[in-house]
């Protein structure tokens, strides 16, 4: 569960507000989509979530662990994926997979069984004692992702994870999502591709200018849309954001 | 040849302009000095920096000045300019190897720059200006007070000055084009082989170690006053006006030309000087503008072709690999180790270097002996004999103070944090607590100094013959003390983090935190060079002096590490 109470942020000492006093719970089980506009406070609000920036003012808690006060809790049950694969590239994929196994505690036999069957899912096995400098965009991305899964962590938060991705592992990793979340685990990610969000999300939230101007299940949403006949969520998003 | 639209003129200076902002980061200063007002700390910082380095810069006039007086007489003065600009020229074909490698090679920008519709020569040429003013800040400390020095003394004319200036302004060109076309036709076979890395690594030793030999030959060639023995073939030498001049130029010509343009101003000799100069710097300009047309994309593109095999690890294998039950710290340091010796760039600066400067040592006692027909290596060993014998815990203190030295002469504490730029992201979201991500990096830090001290103490030991009962004092004083200022480097990074670098090259060689930490290095071992001396001049008996010494720097040491610890906790939180 990830849980942001009344969370602002800004830059340039107050010049710019990236989070506008945000209020959201998403609760264990579900697929939480996160919209928004270029600079609306998506990846802001991701960086807050997993510790990479402090919120001005706020709350913001992961499983019931205070990120501020409880970090390093928080952070055992979290795992993320920015939205640049950004990873050691003189390292092995194997070794950076060792490496996060390392640091999050991740028992041999399960390193060993979930390592194999990601490997398959994202087809990395024959380049995985290769440098990840070697790899493509798409496969830094999978390996980055291998890395979050590694732990089966409670909570993943993922920062536009289907970018650079082919339409094959793209289709896994939404498997993987919805196999993630009916296990009972959260997940949280930021995408700028509707129609996913309206297929896989449980709930949907659209940021815009720092503020959550909607939150909903699908129906709600459509709900607030003056379109006859159901908006689509493109159009809601469009609808709310001001086009 | 005819370039692609626009002239050739303008698209070379919008890359030179844009390479110096990205690289000098003037836009990032300005954005973080006037309106996040984040670095102001720095300004009151650096002022203090520069007024503490004043006493070291007026010894160095002075130094000039007298070697002036006592050169004038004889009518050597000139060698004094050629030393100065000797030294800048060798400094520039040293560390430009570093610098040309990783700007034409290894900077990330290059991604953005060739798909653009410029020739490979305006790249490059770009490029290279771009290190070329870098240049002239590193040459600064060594050229601009032996020329300003001995303009001021001669009472030199308005030649002098103006043609000073242009020197100084061709001055890196040749040893730095030099090394460029050495470099661009390495890189032509490296891009081509599957070990891109290691044959980097290899290659650049090679080049460095070329211009150790040049320096040595200079050495030799400078030492040597020609035939005859005694005091008379040294009266022929110094009375042949300019004969200094001559043998300190003769392995690098370009220093004679660049000492007679400025000495001799606007007479004709200063002129012709003058023009051999520039003309020589413009056609190796131009030669390098012309090798990279041929050869620069073929090696820059080869080299982005990161080889990998293909093959499957079996079940088996796979288990054998994986790793497990290692603690967090351990993770950490292996990580580390990992990523600093393979990427040669850090490799380099913050490894290799630890046994370079020990290795010069015995490079400058190589070059001592030949001048002096074989006996400068057993002076200085004979000189620290006499002083073991009056007073052993001098020679010791001395050793340590080597050791030392060796030790933290390398970027690798003071860049702990700043090396993993962009991946830094990843250590923020670990569940490992700072403190000990800080003390795993704080190990490979000290592992690091520990091989520096190390090889100065063989070098100590096999050409400065120092006992083993002195040295086995000296290695733990000066472990404990690369320890403490181990500490030291890293809290100054950790203070200020250089993680949107580009280049490798800004995260080691040109940050500014491995500056600062070098003098902070040197305000601490002055100290602790005044506490001793005070301690030694109480007549203390030697052994007590020592084991002060040692308590004291490891207590600092110990005071350190806490204050780094504690300060990881505080600060990685505010790393946005």
């Amino acid at each position: 569960m990830i849980t942001l109470e009344n969370v602002s942020k800004s830059y340039n000492r107050g010049r710019v507000r990236a989070v506008d006093d945000l209020t959201l719970t998403v609760r264990p089980g579900e697929i939480f989509g996160f919209l928004g506009p270029n600079g609306a406070g998506k990846t802001t609000t991701i960086k807050m979530i997993v510790g990479l920036l402090r919120p001005d003012a706020g709350r913001i808690a992961v499983e019931g662990f205070d990120v501020a006060s409880d970090g390093l809790r928080a952070k055992q049950v979290t795992t993320y994926v920015p939205d640049t694969p950004a990873v050691y590239e003189r390292l092995t994929g194997l070794e950076y997979l060792n490496f996060i196994g390392d640091v999050y505690g991740v028992p041999r036999e399960a390193r060993l069984e979930r390592i194999g069957a990601w490997l398959e899912v994202f087809e990395l096995a024959p380049v995985i004692t290769n440098p990840i400098q070697s790899y493509s965009h798409g496969m830094k991305q999978k390996i980055v992702l291998a890395g979050a899964l590694l732990p089966a962590p409670r909570v993943m938060v993922l920062d536009e994870p289907l970018v650079g991705l082919d339409p094959r592992a793209a289709f896994q990793i939404k498997e993987m999502f919805r196999a993630h979340c009916d296990a009972g685990r959260t997940l949280f990610f930021s995408t700028h591709i509707m129609e996913v969000a309206e297929k896989l999300c449980d709930r949907i939230g659209i940021i815009h200018k720092g503020r959550l101007v909607a939150c909903g299940t699908m129906p709600e949403l459509k709900a607030l849309g003056r379109t006859e006949g159901g908006p689509s969520l493109e159009e809601i998003f469009l609808e709310l954001t001001g086009r | 040849m005819s370039g692609p639209a626009g002239g050739v003129p303008r698209r070379l200076a919008a890359v030179v302009r844009t390479g110096l902002r990205s690289n000098f980061g003037l836009a990032v200063i300005k954005y973080r000095l006037l309106v996040e007002k984040k670095d102001r700390w720095l300004v009151p910082l650096f002022a203090a920096a520069a007024l503490g380095a004043v006493p070291m810069f007026w010894s160095l006039v002075l130094f000039i000045e007298n070697a002036y007086l006592v050169l004038r007489p004889m009518g050597q003065e000139r060698a004094l300019l050629s030393c100065g600009l000797l030294a800048g020229q060798i400094l520039v074909l040293i560390f430009g190897v570093y610098f040309v490698i990783a700007a034409f090679y290894l900077s990330r920008d290059l991604e953005f720059l060739v798909p653009l519709p410029l020739r490979p020569g305006e790249v490059m040429a770009g490029k290279f200006a771009v290190i070329v003013v870098n240049e002239y800040l590193t040459v600064a400390a060594v050229v601009l007070p032996v020329v300003v020095t001995v303009g001021v003394l001669a009472r030199a004319g308005i030649g002098y000055w103006v043609n000073a200036t242009l020197v100084y302004l061709a001055l890196p060109v040749i040893p730095l084009a030099v090394v460029s076309l050495a470099v661009v036709a390495m890189m032509r076979f490296v891009a081509v082989s599957r070990k891109k890395d290691a044959l980097i690594l290899v290659g650049s030793l090679a080049l460095i170690g070329l211009s150790f030999l040049a320096q040595i030959s200079l050495g030799r060639s400078a030492g040597s006053v020609g035939p005859g023995t005694g005091s008379e073939a040294l009266a022929a030498f110094f009375t042949s006006p300019d004969n200094l001049l001559n043998r300190i130029g003769a392995v690098f010509p370009p220093s004679i030309w660049a000492t007679k343009a400025i000495a001799a101003g606007f007479s004709a000799e200063g002129l012709s000087n003058l023009a051999l100069l520039l003309g020589v710097s413009m056609a190796l300009f131009a030669g390098l503008v012309a090798a990279a047309e041929a050869l620069f994309y073929r090696g820059l593109v080869g080299l982005g072709e990161t080889a990998g095999r293909r093959r499957r690890l079996s079940r088996d294998e796979m288990s054998r690999r994986l790793t497990s039950g290692r603690r967090a710290r351990a993770a950490i340091f292996g990580r580390e180790w990992k990523i600093m010796n393979r990427t040669p760039i850090f490799l380099l600066n913050g490894v290799l270097v630890s046994v370079f400067v020990p290795a010069l040592f015995v490079l400058m006692s190589t070059v001592g002996r030949s001048r002096t027909g074989g006996t400068a290596r057993i002076d200085v060993a004979a000189l620290l004999a006499t002083l073991t014998a009056a007073k052993p815990h001098v020679a010791i203190l001395g050793a340590a103070l080597f050791m030392t030295v060796c030790g933290v002469l390398n970027g690798t504490a003071a860049s702990a944090f700043s090396r993993e730029g962009g991946q830094f992201w990843i250590s923020r979201t670990i569940p490992v607590a700072p403190r000990e991500q800080a003390a795993a990096k704080f190990l490979h830090s000290c592992v690091v100094a520990a091989l520096g001290v190390v090889t100065a103490a063989v070098v100590a030991a096999a050409f400065f013959r120092l006992k083993p009962a002195h040295l086995g004092p000296a290695f733990l004083l000066a472990l404990a003390a690369g320890a403490g200022l181990a500490a030291v480097g890293m809290m100054i990074d950790l203070a200020r983090p250089l993680l949107d670098w580009t280049n490798p090259q800004k995260a080691i060689k040109q940050n500014l935190n491995v500056l600062l930490a070098m003098l902070a290095d040197v305000g601490i071992l002055t100290a602790a060079y005044f506490a001793a001396r005070s301690l030694i001049r109480a007549d203390l008996p030697p052994g007590i002096v020592l084991g002060i010494v040692f308590a004291g720097l490891a207590a600092f040491a110990a005071a350190a590490y806490a204050a780094l610890l504690r300060f990881a906790d505080r600060r990685y939180p505010g790393i946005e």
